[in-house]
């Protein structure tokens, strides 16, 4: 009420600090304490409508609007890129609904919501990520059964999902997942890293920061602590790779970024380039000034 | 306006919560709670984690100590949450002498390890032993006293099942979360 009264005059939409009533924020945020005590652990939450359409990030917004404080700098990206739709619109909305200060630097960022990518720069002590999912149970495509998933994730039996890695071996003699490559957290649950290329899989392996997932549609929320042992799951003879397009980006030059395929004309010639814009930036700086 | 727990509600509490947030990610490691408007047998920082989370889907057990007609007014009326017996609390709020025996809190099932009980431990007048502790949110060991920290071996045996805990002293809070691995430090004499 006070919020409303301050602002009357001013013909602009007044919301609750990011957007969220405090009573939604409450049972997210206790779900987000459980998910950080027990790594790797899908916790159901009652999910909310939110602005936007499901596939949009409905879960992740949801997480930050119960983690932001006014004091943050928020980075959204969608994969990788900070001036992408779904990236700008969800960046506009915390602007508007928490009036908060953003960036596209991620190390000055204190909370970056990402979907389908992890910045290059290394993440520090206490930032935190926000990952928006689509599907949160790596078992789904494998069992549709909730009741079953559950069950399989309480007796840690993953032979399925382990039949799957070694049919694709069989099949093509590799393992085919190139996105979603599941892990297993902290030598326990098998989880899914939302569908991030399998190149940023070891950034989640003892990373300093926090990482927490919110799938809206699906109504779960779970989490990776920081210096936590997240393993992609492998055999002896066919260990896991990170992968990348062998190419060096056109911007910038960097041959350890990930890249992004672009068709540059019409007879289809290729391009590529990073997909992190703002470590794309910054490589460009680095090599202007090494030129000076 | 200035009798409610924060002076604005929806700001110092995404703030609290930020704390929570850092303290439960890097267990044995203190952060930092501001003050707010709470019963004095209260420590700010364990006031903070029962206004910041608790509402009326909550069951909050309150120690003796805890247990007076004060708090219990000011926690219904702030959050709603439900006064309730040790089998069925979510949050316990005590001195850890008088939360002993832990096995009566409700430690999660194998398919919901989340339905289990945050226990916040008032004051630090309990016997101390040096412990050496490991797992998620921690870097390099660290050395910290704990009460009976077989208990606390005993709850992370459980895991994923087990018991959160927050230490709370006036505006500091300490989490053990069920993840953190306990090494007792034998002494050299």
């Amino acid at each position: 009420m006070n919020e409303m009264s301050k602002n009357e005059n001013l013909d602009i939409q007044i919301y609750n600090f990011a957007y969220l009533d405090e009573n939604t924020k409450r049972m997210i945020r206790r779900a987000l304490l459980k998910a950080l005590c027990i790594p790797g652990y899908q916790v159901p939450f009652s999910s909310r409508e939110m602005p936007m359409p499901y596939g949009w990030g409905t879960g992740g917004i949801q997480v930050t609007s119960a983690c932001l404080i006014p004091k943050d700098i928020l980075k959204v990206i969608d994969q990788g890129a900070d001036d992408t739709t779904n990236a700008v619109s969800i960046r506009k909305f915390f602007q508007k609904t928490a009036n908060v200060a953003v960036t596209e630097k991620t190390s000055d960022a204190s909370l970056i919501q990402t979907r389908h990518r992890i910045p290059e720069t290394k993440l520090k002590e206490k930032q935190i990520l926000v990952y928006q999912v689509p599907i949160p149970e790596p078992l789904r495509f494998l069992e549709p059964r909730e009741t079953e998933t559950r069950k399989m994730h309480a007796l840690s039996e993953y032979g399925l999902m382990y039949v799957k890695l070694y049919e694709d071996i069989a099949k093509h003699g590799h393992i085919e997942t190139a996105y979603a490559y599941p892990v297993k957290t902290n030598g326990n649950y098998v989880t899914d890293p939302s569908p991030i290329p399998k190149f940023d899989n070891p950034k989640m392996n003892n990373s300093p920061a926090i990482q927490l997932f919110g799938a809206g549609r699906e109504q779960r929320i779970y989490a990776i602590p920081p210096y936590t042992n997240v393993k992609s799951l492998d055999f002896e003879d066919y260990p896991f790779e990170a992968m990348k397009a062998n190419f060096k980006c056109s911007i910038c030059g960097s041959s350890d970024s990930y890249l992004d395929e672009i068709i540059v004309s019409d007879d289809g010639k290729r391009s590529y380039i990073c997909s992190d814009t703002d470590y794309c930036k910054e490589q460009t700086k680095l090599n202007s000034k090494k030129e000076d | 306006m200035e009798n409610y727990p924060f002076s604005e509600n929806s700001i110092n509490s995404s703030i609290a919560f930020r704390s929570l947030v850092n303290a439960t990610s890097y267990p044995g490691r203190t952060f930092q709670i501001n003050k707010l408007n709470k019963p004095s047998v209260l420590s700010n920082a364990a006031a903070t984690i029962l206004v910041t989370l608790c509402d009326n889907e909550s069951n909050v057990y309150l120690s003796k100590e805890y247990n007076t007609e004060e708090v219990r007014n000011w926690l219904i009326f702030n959050t709603g949450a439900i006064i309730s017996n040790k089998k069925n609390a979510d949050f316990v709020i005590g001195t850890w002498k008088s939360l002993l025996p832990l096995n009566e809190f409700k430690i999660g099932v194998p398919e919901y390890p989340e339905r289990s009980a945050t226990l916040i431990i008032e004051e630090t007048k309990y016997k101390k032993v040096k412990c050496n502790i490991d797992g998620p949110g921690i870097k390099n060991k660290l050395n910290i006293d704990l009460p009976n920290p077989e208990l606390f071996i005993e709850n992370n045996n459980l895991y994923p099942l087990g018991l959160d805990f927050y230490f709370t002293n006036d505006l500091e809070i300490l989490s053990i979360p069920r993840s953190t691995k306990i090494n007792i430090i034998k002494s050299e004499h």
